[in-house]
């Protein structure tokens, strides 16, 4: 319809599909769909070759069931469950619906070939395909490929263009669109020019990955530079997350932080790339001794070597290095983090004579399971709009990523053909505009970087690793502080600031959500410690926890995850 | 936010340049002013808010002191 | 002479203060009184300089013989009484006999101050006594006083006694001699002048020190220069240049714990509370009351964060009517920025709480600072330290009497000291390194480097210690010096000022890390998660450090006990 937006609106686009986030998610999903005939716009914050966390490279992909090597998605899914999750913080159990990651698995050499058709390329250098041993403790499953993934960024951004993606770089979502109970679409912004731009699209998929910048990073701490995430980009800043919680989806599990991997950058360069080449590295304790893995993997047990005064602790692989590991060291680290290498030569860091150090606990993103709620199909609690990847609750990983992104794109044929045309309520435009422009016209206000800082220090200080009751309710109490007082006053002096206005926006409505599901699980459960309820509340045994705004008002409940479904159980006889 | 200068009520007395105990300001010859030159180091102590005779100086307490 | 062509400005002088806070003015005004020549150099402006910049509201006088109060019931209040033992734990950690004669001119001292011009009265013309706000038991011996404009005052003073006064002027390091100092190099922080004063005698008033650690405040982005009353001039530049010409200093591994200061308000309101005697009521999260402030330590504090009590809260709410009155008179006179904010916030005092104590070490002072002997003279000749900067003279109530007291007597020394002879070659030393960071292009901003030491602290050291932290902070610390320090950068003298700042904090952090690793064991707040106990082999005993031909040394020397004559009293 002709519309009252043309007035203010610099831009419109309509389109079938609307990828928020280029990522490893969003690339895959827009490619597909594309070559399904759908007509698909992506919006970037960034350039799509260098964007998100694959964007300076990865080295390593869990493939998926694999029934010539014997692995199955049942295997994966327990390796998940009971391995992987319990390793990064969170403990046995469920958090989110097993059957979405099942079909994942089962897919995973489609998904495979299918980025494999996209021109990404899954061999070594030989030219075969390279199956590392174990980084992720997977047991004897060969299931991990060593991937040369320096380019992936710019192979995926090359494939998307060429199937004629609408592709929308630096240009940073304001809000989703939503019209008789349904995402119609979303409002961006473009941060170098400032031109405000509606999207109208039948389906939306939010896939701007993961979530961090409510705590400070576990590296040491910059004066200026705030912005090192290790392999996280800055960019992180969930957007996605804070787009769909405010158009009333539901989020899930924001209560649960990942801890920090990393404290010393050169831990992410050789730690990372020893983990995934299978290595053995050792952990020691500050004297030399040994540290069984168990030990340094559990929050709840570094805390207990910190307080016997053991820390801090060291990861080596002095006398673990075969011979041509410092070859593929330097392979690895001219594919994938070349700047770690290069600060490695500033350093003087020799991984044959020195050991970098393992962080202290302290919650630096949000953990595996945390995200948009999604169900098998990637729909999330309203209708038009989907989330794939990072954003989505328990899809975390490149090899996450990608065949969620496919599968989505799978069924996007059909639920496009299924969608009305979408209507834009002009109110709702208009509004979003003048909220979004307003720092440009602020003057004495307040830096965004500022008030991210006053947001971080709250979560560091008042929710913290060691979480109890009175400090939750002051970190909330400090925070609607800061909304209320701060939030008017932030200024933008130009479109990449009003960029940075915009994100702290998100990171204060995601740190209230966070601080709130906090304050609701009133138990300690693996890396999530209450000191005033030191037990686990077997009344959240495979429990999601949701949050949602229901007509404004801030809603939380707990709902029990989906069992796996028998078809899928059955597999294994 | 560091100290703040109104320069319509500014007479140019020179108090909050002589007196800051970080030396935040520089003294603009020209126009006879001041003018907040190393505002990160601000500390806030309100000193020349006290002593400025015109009220020309505001300080208010950026977000994180809150 | 060769000097006259490396430096801009050479000053002659008798007596060298460095640092014009109250010690130092006091220090200054003393000697000139009788006939030295006297010089203070200043790294801001004399008016609105060091810890009273924005004003005090109480000082303890001292012995009160009226009272019945004796020095060495003093200086068994102050150092048995619960605040000192809950923050540095049992037994002497400096020499108390200095601290027996300040308590005992304290009459004096109050008596000089008011021919200094400072009135020690309140509105109504009287000495106004508070109850006791250091909880030395029911005496009366801390006045109110209203001081918002007490260095103004002592500045006026100053310079109506003919001081020849150096304002935005740095120190960069002493000039010795043959074991002597013999005055010392600075630079003129606004236009760059480098210069040499030559002084018999050398008197160290710089303050505490602060900012290897960050306040304890909220962390902001950028302006990292919050300590409380603390100006971010606390960077230890006095400690560091005794410490570099091979003096000693003392205790640098006992910090004083943040254990009052979580919000700004707490600075105007709580510290007021504390400073009129009234007990504010302090409560846990739940608002439940819990044992006074003054019982509460490092130990204490955790124990509560552990049983999920924290975050605490001070609340003067049920607080007569006239109190609340004379809150607003000292919040006028002594912290009218706290006002300001508290305005700002919507803080009704009537109404409203505020959050109090957060476990981290801020700052040093209490027992920590430049080792001084008798009547205040460093462990080099020709050098003397008062008020914070010297060990265990701490808070305007030390700052007074020992400035009074050096500049009292050094007359003597002075009358008998050679004519100084300066080193050229030390000389250009100093004026290298000071001047270096100018011509530095694309190195590090002052503010990172410092941020990096402090992180290290905070992370590898702080409040609950253990060696393998602190040997990683040493480390760490150690190539941040390797590599950093010679690229500090600077585009003019004013960040010339935050290189050397940088370059005492570094050589300050250094000297406390390294302390902190010799304490095994756990005493007050000084908590070592792999010493839990106190040892007392530690009793009695006071840490010292010093350079000697360049190599640090650190030992352990036992604190004397009071003078038989003062303790029989």
């Amino acid at each position: 319809m002709a519309s009252d937006i043309d007035r203010f609106a610099e831009e419109i686009i309509e389109t079938d599909v609307l990828v928020i986030g280029g990522g490893l998610a969003g690339c895959p999903l827009a490619a597909k769909a594309a070559e399904h005939g759908l007509s698909v716009t992506l919006v970037e914050k960034s350039q799509t070759d260098r964007s998100g966390n694959a964007a300076m490279g990865i080295n390593y992909y869990i493939v998926g069931a694999n029934p010539q090597e014997g692995v199955t998605a049942q295997q994966l899914l327990e390796w998940w469950t009971n391995t992987y999750v319990r390793w990064t913080g969170g403990t046995q159990g469920r958090f989110t619906n097993p059957n979405i990651m099942y079909q994942q698995w089962d897919k995973g050499l489609w998904a495979m070939h299918e980025l494999e058709k996209l021109g990404v390329p899954m061999k070594w250098f030989d030219g075969e395909y390279r199956y590392v041993l174990d980084p992720l403790r997977l047991g004897d499953l060969k299931v991990t490929l060593n991937v040369l993934w320096l380019n992936v960024k710019p192979i995926l951004a090359k494939a998307i263009k060429e199937r004629g993606v609408n592709l929308l770089e630096r240009t940073m979502i304001v809000d989703l669109l939503t019209r008789d109970d349904r995402v119609v679409g979303a409002t961006a912004v473009n941060t170098r020019n400032g031109k405000f731009v509606v999207i109208k699209a039948k389906a939306t998929v939010l896939a701007t990955g993961n979530f961090a910048r409510i705590y400070n990073g576990d590296m040491a701490q910059s004066w200026k530079y705030k912005f090192h995430y290790h392999w996280n980009p800055a960019t992180i800043s969930g957007d996605g997350y804070a787009a769909a919680y405010r158009a009333g989806v539901e989020l899930a599990n924001m209560d649960l932080t990942g801890h920090g991997m990393i404290v010393d950058e050169l831990a992410m360069g050789y730690g990372l790339l020893i983990r995934n080449d299978g290595i053995p590295g050792k952990c020691l304790n500050w004297r030399g001794e040994e540290v069984p893995s168990r030990y340094w993997q559990s929050m709840p047990k570094l805390l207990e070597l910190e307080q016997k005064g053991l820390t801090p602790l060291y990861y080596t692989i002095e006398d673990v290095l075969p011979d041509d590991f410092q070859k593929r060291m330097e392979v690895y680290l001219n594919d994938m983090r070349l700047a770690t290498f290069k600060l490695a030569e500033e350093r003087g860091f020799n991984p044959k004579t020195h050991r970098y150090e393992v962080p202290p606990p302290m919650p630096y993103t949000f953990s595996l399971v945390t995200g948009i709620n999604v169900g098998e199909e990637y729909q999330t609690s309203l209708k038009g709009v989907y989330a794939v990847g990072d954003n989505a609750a328990g899809l975390h990983g490149a090899y996450m990523a990608v065949p969620s992104g496919f599968l989505l794109a799978e069924n996007l044929p059909s639920i496009v053909n299924n969608t009305v045309e979408p209507a834009i309520d002009d109110a709702q435009v208009e509004s979003q505009k003048e909220m979004a422009l307003a720092p440009l016209a602020v003057k004495d206000g307040t830096e965004p970087m500022e008030l991210e800082c006053a947001i971080r220090y709250i979560c560091e200080r008042y929710v913290g690793m060691l979480k109890s009751e009175g400090k939750l309710r002051e970190g909330l109490r400090r925070l609607g502080s800061l909304r209320r007082v701060f939030l008017p006053r932030l200024m933008a002096e130009n479109p990449h600031y009003l960029m940075r206005a915009l994100e702290v926006r998100n990171l204060m409505d995601l740190a209230e959500v966070h601080i709130n599901a906090c304050l609701s699980r009133k138990e300690t459960r693996g890396d999530y410690i209450r000191l005033d309820y030191p037990e686990i509340d077997s009344a959240r045994d495979n429990m999601i926890t949701i949050q949602r705004l229901k007509e404004g008002k801030p809603i939380l409940e707990t709902r029990e995850v989906p069992d796996l479904k028998p078809e899928y159980i059955k597999e294994e006889a | 936010m560091p100290a703040k200068i109104d320069y319509r009520k500014c007479i140019g007395c020179k108090k909050c340049y002589d007196l800051c105990p970080i030396d935040v300001f520089s003294w603009d010859e020209q126009m006879n002013m001041p003018v907040v030159a190393y505002g990160e180091e601000c500390w806030h102590c309100g000193i020349c808010w006290m002593e400025c005779p015109k009220r020309a100086i505001d300080i208010t307490y950026p977000a994180s002191f809150w | 002479m060769a000097v006259e062509q490396i430096a801009d400005h050479v000053i002659t002088t008798d007596v060298l203060v460095v640092g014009g806070g109250i010690a130092g003015c006091c220090a200054a005004a003393k000697a000139a009184e009788h006939g030295l020549d006297v010089t203070i150099i200043e790294k801001s402006k004399l008016e609105r300089s060091g810890n009273a910049g924005m004003g005090i509201n109480y000082y303890t006088v001292g012995a009160m013989p009226d009272e019945g109060l004796t020095p060495l019931e003093m200086v068994k209040r102050w150092t048995e009484g619960p605040m000192m033992g809950a923050t540095l734990g049992k037994g002497r950690f400096t020499d108390p006999n200095p601290m027996y004669r300040r308590w005992e001119r304290g009459l004096w001292a109050v008596n000089e101050l008011e021919k200094l011009g400072i009135s020690m009265r309140w509105f109504d013309g009287k000495y106004r006594f508070v109850a006791d706000p250091f909880r030395l038991g029911q005496v009366r011996v801390t006045l109110s006083v209203l001081w918002q404009n007490v260095k103004p005052l002592m500045a006026a003073a100053v310079k109506k006694r003919g001081v020849n006064i150096l304002e935005r002027t740095m120190v960069v390091d002493l000039l010795t001699n043959k074991g002597r100092v013999v005055g010392a190099t600075a630079v003129n922080t606004r236009v760059g002048g480098f210069i040499i004063i030559k002084a018999k005698a050398t008197v160290i008033a710089t303050g505490i020190f602060s900012r290897c650690y960050e306040g304890e405040q909220p962390i902001s982005w950028k302006y990292k220069f919050r300590y409380h009353w603390c100006p971010a001039t606390a960077s230890g530049d006095g400690y560091a240049i005794a410490y570099r010409a091979g003096g000693e200093l003392a205790n640098l591994d006992i910090t004083g714990c943040g254990f009052r200061h979580q919000d700004e308000l707490t600075m105007g309101y709580g510290l007021l509370v504390l400073n009129d005697g009234i007990l504010g009521k302090l409560l846990n999260w739940k608002g439940e009351e819990i044992s006074s402030l003054a019982q509460q330590s490092a130990s204490t504090y955790a124990e509560m964060e552990e049983a999920g009590l924290t975050p605490l809260y001070e609340s003067i709410e049920h607080l007569p009517d006239d109190f609340h009155k004379r809150m607003e008179i000292y919040l006028k006179d002594m912290r009218l920025a706290s006002l300001k904010l508290a305005e700002q916030r919507g803080f009704n005092p009537r109404k409203h709480r505020y959050q109090i104590m957060l476990n981290k070490p801020h700052q040093f002072g209490l027992v920590t600072g430049i080792n001084t002997e008798e009547d205040y003279r460093g462990s080099l000749k020709g050098l003397y330290a008062v008020g914070d900067c010297a060990a265990g003279c701490h808070g305007c109530y030390m700052a007074v009497p020992s400035g009074l007291l050096v500049g009292d007597s050094i007359h003597s020394y002075v009358n008998g000291a050679g004519e100084p002879v300066i080193d050229e070659g030390q000389v250009e030393n100093h004026k290298r390194a000071a001047l270096a960071p100018l011509s530095v292009k694309d190195g590090t901003e002052p503010m990172e480097l410092e941020c990096a030491i402090r992180y290290i602290c905070e992370r590898y050291v702080g409040q609950f210690k253990s060696e393998g932290k602190l040997r990683e902070g040493l480390r760490r610390l150690g190539s941040l010096r390797r590599v950093f320090l010679p690229r500090l950068m600077a585009k003019n003298p004013h960040y010339l000022m935050r290189c050397w700042e940088v370059r005492n904090i570094m050589d300050l952090a250094e000297l406390h890390i390294q302390a902190c690793l010799e304490r095994k064991e756990t005493r007050g707040n000084h908590i070592r998660l792999d010493y839990p106990d106190t040892d007392p082999a530690r009793d009695n005993m006071i840490t010292i450090q010093r350079l000697e031909s360049g190599k640090p040394v650190l030992e352990i020397r036992e604190v004397p006990d009071l003078k038989p004559e003062y303790a029989k009293e």
